[in-house]
This record gives structure tokens, C-alpha cells and sequence, in this order.
């Protein structure tokens, strides 16, 4: 049920990945950030973020484009949980009605 | 403060933590509607590729790191070849750095007894919500504007979902069939245009993600990999660089 070898690369995983979640953390936390530096990490999370659903927004799917733009339209003006109630419906009903 | 008015005092900080928790919790439900899905499938991609119902929940319960489990999937081999995996593991997780740098002035107050756990749970899920919630709080005057107990309550809430349900696709994957046809995909991307939606500063501020947006965009479409997240997230950030010369 469990192989030594699969444990060992889940441990290597483990471990690397744990590094990358304290490495900024520890590089940054006794700095004291230019004027320029604040900037660039004021951009920062918006930068991941949009960075991580780019691919959403150049999707072959011409249902899943037109259900991003409806999620786009509500995220600006609903709460969390309408939106995404809004979303995941409208990709469903596009999906099924132009595949 | 005599005794009892230390424990009623203890007992009023405690009834506080336990509300933050919860508030993280309830903040991470919506979150859960796109985390579980994709458990789901990765559960049973990782089936399929011979880990066992033990093996799944020992990756994603120790890695918790959805991007990089993925990768990981498509790579495996018996036996596994670990230092590709490791490689590939930094490679997708590398935003980590940038997320904790983010985090870093709200947490700095912590002691490292506190943070060096809590940053286990750090995920873009609940990096996001409790980032999010820590901007919010500091433009109302709330000090400190990170609460850790919102952050651990939505860190808990996906980890939990994500060792629970990934443990279920393993065990249900060749019922499930392709979870991807029905529109739970929509999750992920609506959940994180509302936290771009509360940390929108107009329209100067946001010129660096239109260019991270392009940047990652283009690098998805050519290049193959996760690039396109640390190819989007750098550009961005250059661009705020140079922008912030500006003025």
C-alpha cells in the first residue's frame, strides 16, 4: 500500500514546498522596503492572482469565455458568494448550451 | 486584576480567536465550491497513476500545494525519478516566495512560533482571503490588521477539504468520470476576481496585473508548463517598478 521510494519523493515535495512558504517570509520580515520596493509589493498579490487565471481568459472554449465575462460583470458589483454561485452556473448552462 | 477577572479577561480573548476562526471558516466556503472539484480529479489522476488510497492523502495532506500535486501526477513513474519531481515541485510553488514576501509586513509582529506553522497552511486560497481581510482591516484603522485566527480558520477549511477529497478521489476515481465537464472550473477564477475586485485601487495602481495578465496569458498559450505563473507574476512586478519611477 505504501512504497518506500513514493514516500521519499512525497517527502522531497513536502519539504520543497514548505521552504517556498517561509523563504519570503524570512528573506523580508527585518527589511525596511524603498519607497520603490513598497510598490512592487503592493502589486504583488494582484500580480499572482491574475497571473494564476491568465489561462481563463485566453480559453478555447467560447462557452467558457463568454461565462468569464459574466463572472468578470458580477465580481464587480456582487459578494463572493453570489459571484461564484453566478459563475459556476453560467459555465454550466454555456457548456451545455454551445459545448 | 484578581484572579477572576484575569480568567473572565482570558476567557473574552478566547470567545474573540473563536469568532475569528469561525469568520474564517464561513470565508472560505465559497473557496471550497472550486477546491473540491479539483481534489476530486486529482485524487483520481493520482489513482490512475498507481498511488495508492494511503499514498494520495500522504502527498496532499504533507505538500498541500494543488499546482505542484498536479505536476507532479503527470511526471510520475515507478519508481518515481525524485529529483525532477522536487525541481518541478519549486518550479510550480515558486509564487510562494512572492506570497510570503506579500504577507511579511502584516505577520511581522507574530512570534516565529506562530507563523512558521501557520505559513504550512498558506495556499492561494487562504493567502488571498486572509490577505484580502488584512488590507480591508487596515483601511478601517484595525490594529493588527492581519488576524490569524481568520487566517487559520480559511488555511484549515481547504486543507482539510483538500486531504479529504483528493483521499476520495483516489478511492471513487474510476466511478467519477470527468468532473471538468460541469462548470465548477468557474469557482476558482470568480473567487479570485473578487479579491482583485477589494484590492482595486483604480486604474493607475492596476496597470502591473494588466501586464501580468498579458504576460501570463501569452506565456500560457506558447510556452508548455507553469511558467506562465512566475513568467506573469515578474513581469508585473518590473512593470511596477518602472511605473513607480513615475512620480
Amino acid at each position: 500500500m505504501i512504497d518506500p521510494m513514493t514516500v521519499l519523493a512525497i517527502l522531497a515535495m513536502a519539504g520543497v514546498t514548505y521552504l517556498t512558504r517561509v523563504g519570503g517570509y524570512v528573506v523580508l520580515k527585518n527589511r525596511a522596503l524603498s519607497p520603490r520596493a513598497t510598490a512592487v509589493m503592493e502589486a504583488a498579490p494582484g500580480c499572482v492572482l491574475i497571473s494564476v487565471i491568465a489561462p481563463d481568459f485566453v480559453s478555447r472554449n467560447p462557452a467558457d469565455l463568454a461565462a468569464l465575462a459574466i463572472t468578470l460583470l458580477a465580481a464587480t458589483r456582487l459578494s463572493m458568494l453570489p459571484t461564484v454561485a453566478i459563475g459556476v452556473a453560467s459555465a454550466g448552462v454555456l457548456r451545455w448550451l454551445i459545448g | 486584576m484578581s484572579v477572576s477577572e484575569i480568567a473572565l479577561a482570558e476567557g473574552k480573548a478566547a470567545n474573540r480567536r473563536g469568532a475569528e476562526f469561525r469568520r474564517g471558516l464561513a470565508a472560505a466556503t465559497p473557496v471550497l465550491l472550486g477546491v473540491v472539484p479539483y481534489a476530486l480529479v486529482l485524487g483520481a489522476q493520482a489513482a490512475q497513476r498507481g498511488l495508492s488510497v494511503l499514498e494520495v492523502p500522504l502527498m496532499t495532506g504533507l505538500n498541500f500545494a494543488g499546482g505542484s500535486e498536479f505536476a507532479a501526477i503527470q511526471l510520475w513513474t515507478s519508481p518515481p525519478h525524485i529529483l525532477l519531481i522536487a525541481a518541478i515541485t519549486l518550479l510550480v510553488n515558486s509564487r510562494h516566495f512572492l506570497m510570503g514576501a506579500a504577507l511579511a509586513p502584516f505577520i511581522r509582529h507574530l512570534p516565529k512560533r506562530q507563523v512558521f506553522p501557520a505559513l504550512f497552511l498558506m495556499c492561494d486560497e487562504s493567502w488571498a482571503v486572509g490577505l484580502a481581510d488584512a488590507q480591508r482591516r487596515a483601511v478601517a484603522g484595525a490594529r493588527p490588521a492581519f488576524s490569524l485566527p481568520f487566517y487559520l480558520g480559511a488555511g484549515l477549511a481547504v486543507y482539510l477539504a483538500w486531504a479529504a477529497f483528493t483521499t476520495c478521489g483516489a478511492a471513487l476515481g474510476p466511478v467519477l468520470g470527468d468532473v471538468e465537464t460541469y462548470g465548477f472550473a468557474m469557482a476558482f477564477p470568480a473567487v479570485f476576481l473578487v479579491l482583485l475586485r477589494g484590492m482595486w485601487k483604480g486604474f493607475a495602481a492596476a496597470r502591473p496585473w494588466l501586464i501580468s495578465l498579458v504576460a501570463a496569458a501569452l506565456t500560457y498559450l506558447v510556452v508548455p508548463g507553469a511558467w506562465y505563473v512566475a513568467a506573469g507574476a515578474l513581469s508585473g512586478l518590473v512593470a511596477a517598478w518602472f511605473l513607480a519611477g513615475e512620480t
